[in-house]
């Protein structure tokens, strides 16, 4: 794990933010974090930033809360961000993986929909962050390992980013990158 | 002999709006071969066959490198000197751009791009990469700007080297979008010919992963 002191802060700071029912300031949180995931293109620091967004996307939806398994899901969060804050403390960075990786694998041991509803939260804010890695410089293909979704899943996302409107993604004039297709297809 | 060599992106831009079969109609008018590298395979065909929801895609490119459509790479480079070659790739361009602050290498490419730029540079030919995304382009064609993109996304002075790219200069590439603007000039599309089908083909690939801007798009329709 790169890092470890900023993911340490990242941490504590989603603890509170889950406590204080903040889910605005979450995800807030997880755009910056994503700043350090990138200059670290490390999976750990990604996996934080997909497990930030998403807590921050399943707080701001209150109908979650009535749904059966939802007092159960928030003790599994709070319980292993405290355990993961800890082991993080004692540089014990293997139990973070694992603490962190419970928080989603508890979401197999729901019945009814809240499970189903969360994973996808999860499995669109890796897209999402994906997307974002991909605004900030990274290739598509470097993304999509890091974030481990497929090339397929975010063709359709990066087809909305300004990215490739911006003047600097421009680097030759049009003209002449169709001559060159022109070119390798003449007789 | 000249080859197009494909990167992923393309062919899943292409895929994903339903130009899958003018990708075999610009073959037929090609004198040359459509190159796939094992690792632009492995995303368009294994990694998607393990997917349901990409399956029907993955069998369908498949079927076009069975048809000889796509020729593997190896039918012209060995595997393991496409390889050793995209290694060396991937540690030069990967050793580029560094952060200031602490000397970290940025990883901007992956095996996928850097294997396309080893065919390249390996084959000895008339040769030009389809490739979407912009940074593989960046890098070779206006690398002051990606160092300069990268600092202002993330805040952070880097440090490069951009000397180290000096060997990648000729690298050729086109987009899908270029590719389908051929296929519209030589009637390849079977949809009578309009303004409306070059819009909408162009910005289909554009909407679908192709790094081309809308500007880009309104000059390219003129130059019809």
């Amino acid at each position: 794990m790169k890092e470890v002191g900023n993911v340490l802060r990242i941490l504590k700071e989603t603890k509170r933010l889950v406590e204080e029912d903040n889910s605005h300031a979450l995800k807030a949180l997880s755009n910056q974090t994503i700043h350090s995931a990138m200059v670290a293109q490390d999976g750990d620091n990604i996996v934080v930033a997909v497990l930030v967004y998403s807590l921050g996307k399943v707080l701001e939806r209150g109908h979650y809360r009535e749904l059966e398994g939802w007092a159960e899901f928030y003790d599994v969060v709070n319980k292993n961000l405290n355990l993961a804050i800890k082991a993080l403390e004692k540089n014990n960075v293997d139990n973070v993986r694992v603490y962190l990786g419970r928080i989603r694998n508890s979401l197999n041991k729901f019945d009814g929909y809240l499970g189903e509803y969360i994973k996808d939260v999860f499995k669109k804010a890796e897209v999402n962050k994906a997307f974002k890695m991909y605004e900030h410089g990274l290739s598509t293909e470097a993304t999509a390992n890091l974030l481990g979704v497929s090339l397929w899943d975010l063709s359709s996302y990066i087809g909305q980013s300004h990215i490739g409107d911006a003047h600097v993604a421009i680097t030759m004039p049009v003209a002449e990158r169709v001559k060159i297709a022109e070119g390798i297809f003449e007789e | 002999m000249k080859y197009l060599i494909f990167d992923a992106g393309p062919i899943i831009s292409l895929t994903m709006n339903g130009m899958l079969p003018i990708i075999e109609k610009l073959k037929s008018v090609f004198l040359g071969e459509f190159i796939l590298t094992p690792q632009v395979k492995k995303e368009v065909v294994d990694k998607p066959m393990k997917i349901k929801k990409f399956k029907l895609e993955a069998v369908r490119v498949r079927d076009m490198i069975e048809r000889g459509v796509f020729k593997m790479s190896s039918d012209v480079i060995p595997d393991d000197r496409l390889n050793n070659e995209t290694k060396r790739i991937l540690k030069t361009v990967n050793g580029v751009l560094r952060t200031t602050a602490t000397g970290e290498k940025m990883k901007i490419i992956q095996d996928g791009e850097a294997a396309c730029m080893a065919f390249a540079k390996l084959c000895k030919c008339d040769n030009v990469i389809v490739i979407d995304e912009r940074t593989a382009r960046m890098l070779v064609e206006a690398p002051h700007d990606l160092e300069k993109l990268m600092e202002k996304k993330l805040h952070t002075p880097l440090d490069a080297e951009l000397s180290l790219l000096d060997g990648f200069k000729g690298i050729k590439f086109i987009r899908s979008a270029e590719l389908l603007f051929v296929a519209f000039k030589k009637g390849l599309i079977p949809i009578k010919k309009s303004a409306d089908l070059l819009d909408g083909l162009l910005y289909g690939v554009k909407f679908k992963g192709c790094a081309i801007s809308s500007g880009e798009i309104e000059e390219m329709k003129k130059l019809i």
